[in-house]
């Protein structure tokens, strides 16, 4: 069922960032060569879910539109963290790629969603798509190493 | 998504807190209930004339002591208070819907827009200062000191159970007077958990007290000749009394009473980022607030109306209503199942007086989740409505869209002129000539350009205009700062 308020998608937000702090955190054991970055990245999502938390708990409120802000499918946006037996790092640094690029599209998507209607929210969201972009260049390069 | 956890999980019986003490009232007590579930959450006491005598001898009491700590210093236990309430934020958001009914993201809205207050009523060391002139004559000097004038009651509606009083009462603190506030008895939890802040926050017993109740308690406050003056919010005969009766008992007032906006829609507006906005205004807090848009007024050809009128439905018709604290509910339940019979009249007026049902909330509404129904009502569309219906003309305080059409700006100008009530008409358009038209000539005490709720930030006064308003300064801000002080001019020779 597709999300409208604002509540449901800082919700989601939180969910998707907290699951792929966890994949990164998973990453960062399974492979010791990049382990740096991959923490350096679940350290970030934890970040990424106080900005956003931050920017809506402080400009909520009653006058703007927190119930009608978005038009959000969740299923466009989820993905998958857990990495088969046999995945190689190859594998792991592709479902990376696949991750930011839908955490990438998610924030893009509501902020564009809902860049008249609500506070601040939307300029976040296009802050933290941006950060997560330089996110891909950097899994490109670990991957080249 | 799941439903968040409520934070009143055993019912209590609610106390009064008098002099910096919870104490048990001797009044008739009754069952708070929350709209959504039917369940019963909280006792509220009816408290007693000789209660609301107490806490105003209390607030009496720590008046000369307030009165002389420094503003900075009053300054501080609002900080602190503000400090409290962010680390609260969620909890006190949460009780509202929890009694309320409303969605959690509007009962976060109404808990920053109260915290907001908070804030501003920190600046007072410098929001209280008063003009100096040196030198009106050769040697003298004159200057003005607003000085606070004792105890003030402050009365609460139930659709903003923990914003309102908010409006008031952090000026009045922070410029040196002490006040009682009585809640709503319909929603008096959201007051009581602010008041355990306030207790937390260190305030000086007899600083800030709470009495529940009804109408013995706000004629108490209205005959007290030791309270110097009453703010209040709610429907427009409780207004036009309570105004009556302070100039009667030579207090300040403050009165806000109800609404019925207009909403007017150009054929140039921005119709996608437009009705979201009219979602907002009109079916947000399940239509009970006094910003809520009332009567949609369309200008333009068959066609336009058509066009917009099929994306307002559209949008309407996918309203998610159910408990507000599942965080996909975009509408909750209206308080009570007096308001909803009473709603419901409204919408059958309208009905009998001509206009056309394109929508209709009564009846069995799809809530979310599995809620009794007594409380739901979905949104209602009445169309072919004119501005002499009934529908048109009163305050419903529900979720209803009265649709009339004008021919043009004018025509829907002298529409909204025509209401007895003037607090909060709004434009949607993109020619600013258009708008600058509009909030010239319109005679409301607020006005939105392309917002659908003109709820002015806590710096701005919160404004009213004919059945409206009912006193000459308004709560919040500045103006707020005037009525809790008294101007005392002072003209200085030596020789």
């Amino acid at each position: 069922m597709k999300m409208h308020t604002a509540a449901e998608v800082i919700s989601f937000v939180r969910k998707l960032e907290n699951e792929s702090a966890d994949f990164y955190n998973t990453l960062s054991q399974k492979y010791a060569q990049s382990g740096d970055v991959f923490l350096s990245f679940a350290k970030e999502n934890g970040k990424n879910v106080t900005q956003v938390e931050r920017s809506y708990y402080g400009v909520i409120t009653d006058a703007i539109e927190g119930c009608f802000s978005f038009d959000v499918e969740p299923d466009a946006y989820t993905f998958e963290t857990k990495l088969g037996e046999k995945a190689s790092y190859s594998d792991a640094l592709d479902r990376a790629v696949e991750i930011e690029n839908k955490m990438i599209k998610l924030y893009s998507d509501a902020a564009e969603q809902s860049q008249t209607l609500m506070a601040d929210v939307p300029r976040v969201f296009k802050i933290i798509a941006k950060k997560r972009g330089n996110r891909i260049a950097e899994l490109g390069s670990l991957l080249k190493r | 998504m799941a439903l968040l956890e409520e934070p009143i999980k055993e019912v209590r019986t609610l106390q009064n807190f008098i002099g910096g003490e919870w104490v048990d009232s001797q009044g008739e007590i009754r069952d708070v209930v929350n709209p959504a579930t039917q369940k019963t959450i909280a006792r509220v006491p009816i408290s007693t004339k000789d209660e609301i005598d107490a806490a105003v001898e209390a607030a009496k009491e720590a008046y000369p002591d307030w009165r002389r700590t420094a503003p900075v210093s009053r300054a501080r236990y609002l900080f602190r208070l503000k400090e409290l309430l962010e680390e609260n934020f969620e909890e006190v958001s949460r009780i509202q819907t929890q009694e309320h009914g409303k969605t959690i993201d509007e009962s976060r809205g109404e808990t920053r827009r109260g915290i907001e207050n908070v804030e501003v009523a920190c600046g007072m060391p410098t929001l209280m200062q008063g003009p100096h002139s040196e030198d009106i004559a050769p040697g003298i000097d004159e200057w003005i000191i607003r000085q606070p004038l004792g105890v003030f009651g402050i009365i609460g509606p139930f659709n903003f159970p923990f914003m309102i009083p908010l409006w008031s009462a952090p000026y009045a603190l922070a410029t040196g007077n002490c006040v009682v506030v009585k809640p709503s008895s319909e929603v008096p939890n959201s007051q009581t958990r602010l008041a355990e802040l306030v207790d937390e926050a260190g305030f000086p017993p007899g600083v800030w007290n709470v009495v529940h109740g009804g109408r013995t308690v706000v004629n108490g406050m209205l005959d007290h000749p030791d309270i110097e003056g009453i703010t209040f919010v709610g429907s427009t005969p409780t207004a036009q009394f309570i105004y009556e009766r302070c100039g009667a008992t030579g207090k300040r007032v403050i009165a806000q009473g109800g609404a019925k906006n207009y909403m007017v829609i150009m054929p140039d507006c921005d119709v996608l980022r437009t009705i979201p906005a009219l979602m907002t205004s009109f079916f947000g807090n399940a239509g009970q607030r006094c910003l809520s848009g009332a009567n949609l007024c369309i200008v333009g050809d068959d066609k336009f109306y058509n066009s917009f009128m099929d994306g307002v439905v559209d949008t309407t018709s996918k309203i998610i209503i159910g408990y507000g604290l599942d965080e996909a509910v975009q509408m909750g339940p209206v308080r009570d199942t007096e308001k909803r019979e009473r709603i419901i009249g409204y919408i059958e007026s309208g009905i009998k007086q001509g206009a056309k049902v394109r929508l209709d909330g009564r009846g069995q509404v799809k809530v979310t989740g599995d809620y009794p129904q007594t409380c739901f009502l979905g949104p209602t569309i009445l169309e072919n409505v004119n501005p002499d219906m009934k529908c048109a003309r009163e305050e419903i305080f529900g979720p209803v869209m009265s649709v009339i059409r004008a021919k043009s700006l004018d025509e829907a100008i002298d529409m909204a002129n025509g209401s007895t009530f003037g607090n909060a008409h709004a434009i949607f358009t993109s020619s600013g000539n258009n708008a600058r038209e509009f909030q010239y000539r319109v005679v409301s005490g607020n006005v939105g350009i392309n917002i659908g709720i003109v709820a002015p930030m806590a710096w701005f006064p919160f404004s009213g205009m004919k059945n409206s308003f009912y006193g000459i300064l308004h709560t919040q801000g500045q103006e707020a700062v005037r009525f809790f002080t008294e101007s005392k001019v002072v003209i200085q020779r030596w020789f």
